[in-house]
């Protein structure tokens, strides 16, 4: 062949080479000369641990210490600790560190370095995986010129980054991140707003955030700016309506919108003892529903047609500085307060599958030996330790999903919102009522759930693996050259 | 012209499963999380002489300033003056590279040897880097072999254009490292050249073997005359 035609030889002998090595180490389809080492994985993970465990310790630490060095346990006082403890550290923090992450992460997900240059010291040694851009970004964003474009309408063009980051950080209000304890006298709750409305807060207080964008796309003066504000208003209040039906599913099978119910009710396990009690084994079909919903809300891609930065910059083209910081800001924090949100409704909150907090606490408090006070504690520990390490799963998929998938087209995400996510979250809470309905043990909306889940796990599996996916394309592509190769 | 007809592939329409994106986005998740696992917590391989990564870290660029990929050796960059063994220039001060210049960027001014009625040598030999444009006439020009463009570097930015001219003796300092020039012809190549073989040589025993072929691809056919 080579002799034939050199060029295309030259070709079609670079991929059977790739794809001849690729085919012979690979075994298991896996196609990598080296594989990830297992050392490294469990030093990744040990201290991906430690960093959970540390949050965990240090919220534990500031609302019970605090409690209960100043003997407020029990009253509305602990939610001031818990705007401390939970707003400001949880989710402050987190939203913080995924400014460097979605720029780090990108960049390892694209195959690149990413940014190092911001160092405590010259040394490369002192990088951090790029933390210190952290400052870096602040500093920056502080110190640029704070510009207000001639013909805007001032007071909205100020006030609108603040509608935007204020929706975003109140949604924690009444996320509860740990179970409620009762150590040395003291009572203490991890959640900031114990409040009645629960889910209804939740429902008014996101689709505020549709304020935020649109006045800051209308306020500007600037055409592009309009174009991302009429996106932003469309999107988000179409697909307001799909994420609200969606939970009624929810609402109608846990019966409360109070979260920290709802929370408490997936502690619990169904026909007895085999399946944990969580959101996701009765309504999988909601969770998928709410995922695409709430990304929506978010306006990140594959729905980011509000600020499209390759189009048109978006609505907050005209801002800079720490206004636009702002928006970037409530951007990340959320993805946060959505990833708990999702893990409160769909992945049990706090709770570890199988075993309630009061079994964990008895066998802390006895079998281990630690006694009733510092048993509460540890279970406490190990409630938020889960609680975190489940939400940072979701905010990692959620940046996965961002760089991931292309952005939608507007027709597209108008035909999904109202033609495929509001029909279908309407099934599922008809579906979901009748079940409750006939049967208000609930096991008919598990089975239901559970048959679900099982027909997505099909669905799912039946998805070959994306590199033998790649290799089946390239032989479409290739029959020849790969026909030489075997 | 029915012969030249190129048929493109057949549309494939998405079925059902396709269309509901789920199965897609797994498979995207899948793909793009196990990427992102494998690059963040496996050492990066800072060998840029690799495009076909196989290891667990394919991260393929490089940490810019700190690490720097080594410039082709068919790179033509900032001039130097070549030198005879004596440390006299090798150039006669004959304009030709100045005549070729199109940016009009070399400057001479010949002066005679007191001994040597017939050569002549440039007393003052400058070139203003901001003015080239690093097109290579001058050492296409050259009759003996004295400017080439092969200190595979670049004229470095200042602050001042005046340090942008480069003078006569610092053209020649370019040319220190690699030694008085024996003109072409009279060994078939150069030093710098040799260098650059014994480089290629030493990176291919290094590699493992097999990949030889590689390397020699990514490198292509030497294409100096």
């Amino acid at each position: 062949m080579a002799a034939v035609n050199p060029p295309a030889s030259e070709i079609g002998g670079l991929q059977e080479e790739t794809l001849q090595s690729r085919r012979a180490v690979g075994g298991e389809g896996s196609g990598r000369r080296s594989r990830l080492s297992p050392l490294r994985l469990a030093r990744a993970v040990v201290l991906v641990g430690v960093v959970f465990g540390a949050a965990a310790g240090l919220i534990l630490t500031i609302v019970f210490g605090l409690a209960h060095l100043l003997g407020i346990g029990g009253t509305e006082w602990v939610g001031l600790l818990n705007i401390v403890g939970v707003a400001f550290i949880l989710v402050m923090m987190t939203a913080t560190l995924l400014i460097v992450a979605e720029r780090k992460w990108s960049a390892r997900m694209q195959n690149r370095v990413g940014p190092s240059r911001a160092r405590l010291f010259r040394n490369e040694k002192w990088a951090f995986y790029g933390i210190p851009h952290l400052a870096a970004d602040g500093l920056k964003m502080i110190f640029k010129e704070d510009f207000v474009p001639p013909g805007a309408a001032r007071l909205v063009f100020s006030l609108a980054p603040v509608l935007a980051f204020v929706p975003a950080f109140a949604l924690i209000a009444v996320v509860p991140v740990g179970p409620d304890i009762m150590a040395f006298g003291t009572e203490v709750r991890f959640q900031v707003a114990r409040i009645d409305m629960g889910i209804l807060f939740i429902f008014a207080v996101a689709s505020v955030a549709v304020f935020g964008a649109t006045l800051a796309g209308w306020s500007a003066n600037n055409n592009f700016g309009m174009l991302g504000a009429l996106r932003a208003a469309a999107q988000m209040i179409s697909y307001e309506v799909a994420l609200a039906l969606t939970l009624v599913g929810v609402i109608i099978v846990f019966q409360t919108i109070r979260l920290e119910e709802i929370a408490a009710f997936q502690d619990g396990t169904m026909w007895g003892g085999l399946i944990p009690a969580w959101g996701i084994f009765f309504q999988p079909f909601a969770l998928i529903l709410f995922l695409a919903a709430a990304f929506a809300e978010v306006k990140r891609a594959p729905f980011d047609l509000p600020e499209a930065e390759s189009e048109i910059i978006g609505y907050f083209v005209e801002y800079s500085g720490m206004k636009f910081g702002l928006f970037m800001f409530a951007e990340f924090i959320e993805i946060v307060a959505l990833s708990a949100l999702i893990v409160v409704l769909f992945f049990g909150g706090w709770s570890i599958p199988w075993v309630s907090h009061e079994a964990l606490q008895s066998w802390l408090a006895i079998d281990v030996g630690l006694g009733t006070d510092w048993a509460a504690l540890a279970a406490a520990f190990v409630g938020l330790f889960a609680f975190i390490a489940k939400m940072m799963f979701f905010v990692w998929l959620q940046m996965v999903i961002r760089w991931s998938f292309p952005r939608f087209r507007y027709d597209q995400i108008m035909n999904l919102g109202w033609k495929a996510l509001l029909p279908l979250s309407l099934v599922n809470l008809v579906v979901t009522a009748a079940a409750v309905v006939l049967d208000p043990t609930l096991s008919l909306a598990l089975a239901i759930g559970l048959g679900q889940a099982f027909l997505l796990i099909v669905v799912i599996i039946s998805a070959d693996s994306p590199k033998r996916g790649m290799m089946a394309a390239a032989q479409h592509d290739h029959p020849q050259e790969v026909s030489c190769s075997t | 012209m029915p012969g030249r007809t190129r048929h493109l592939p057949e549309r494939k329409t998405m079925d059902l499963l396709e269309r509901t994106y789920v199965r897609e986005m797994v498979r995207g998740i899948r793909l793009i999380g196990g990427r992102w696992a494998r690059n963040l917590i496996s050492p990066r391989d800072t060998e840029h002489e690799i495009l076909d990564r196989k290891g667990p870290s394919e991260v393929t660029t490089i940490d810019y300033p700190d690490e720097r990929a080594p410039i082709s050796s068919d790179y033509r960059g900032m001039h130097r003056l070549t030198f005879r063994e004596d440390g006299r220039p090798r150039c006669v001060a004959c304009f030709m590279c100045s005549t070729a210049c199109p940016a009009n960027c070399i400057s001479i001014e010949a002066g005679e040897y007191e001994d040597d009625p017939i050569e002549k040598f440039p007393v003052l030999f400058e070139i203003d880097e901001l003015k080239c444009i690093v097109c290579g006439f001058c050492v296409e020009a050259c009759p003996k072999d004295a400017i080439r463009m092969d200190t595979r570097w670049s004229s470095r930015p200042t602050l001042d254009r005046g340090t942008a001219i480069w003078s006569k003796e610092q053209l020649i300092e370019n040319s220190r490292p690699i030694g008085p020039t024996i003109p072409e012809g009279l060994d078939g190549s150069s030093r710098l050249e040799s260098r650059e073989h014994e480089r290629l040589e030493m990176k291919r025993k290094e590699r493992a073997p097999g990949s030889e072929e590689k390397l020699e691809e990514r490198l292509g056919p030497d294409r100096r005359r």
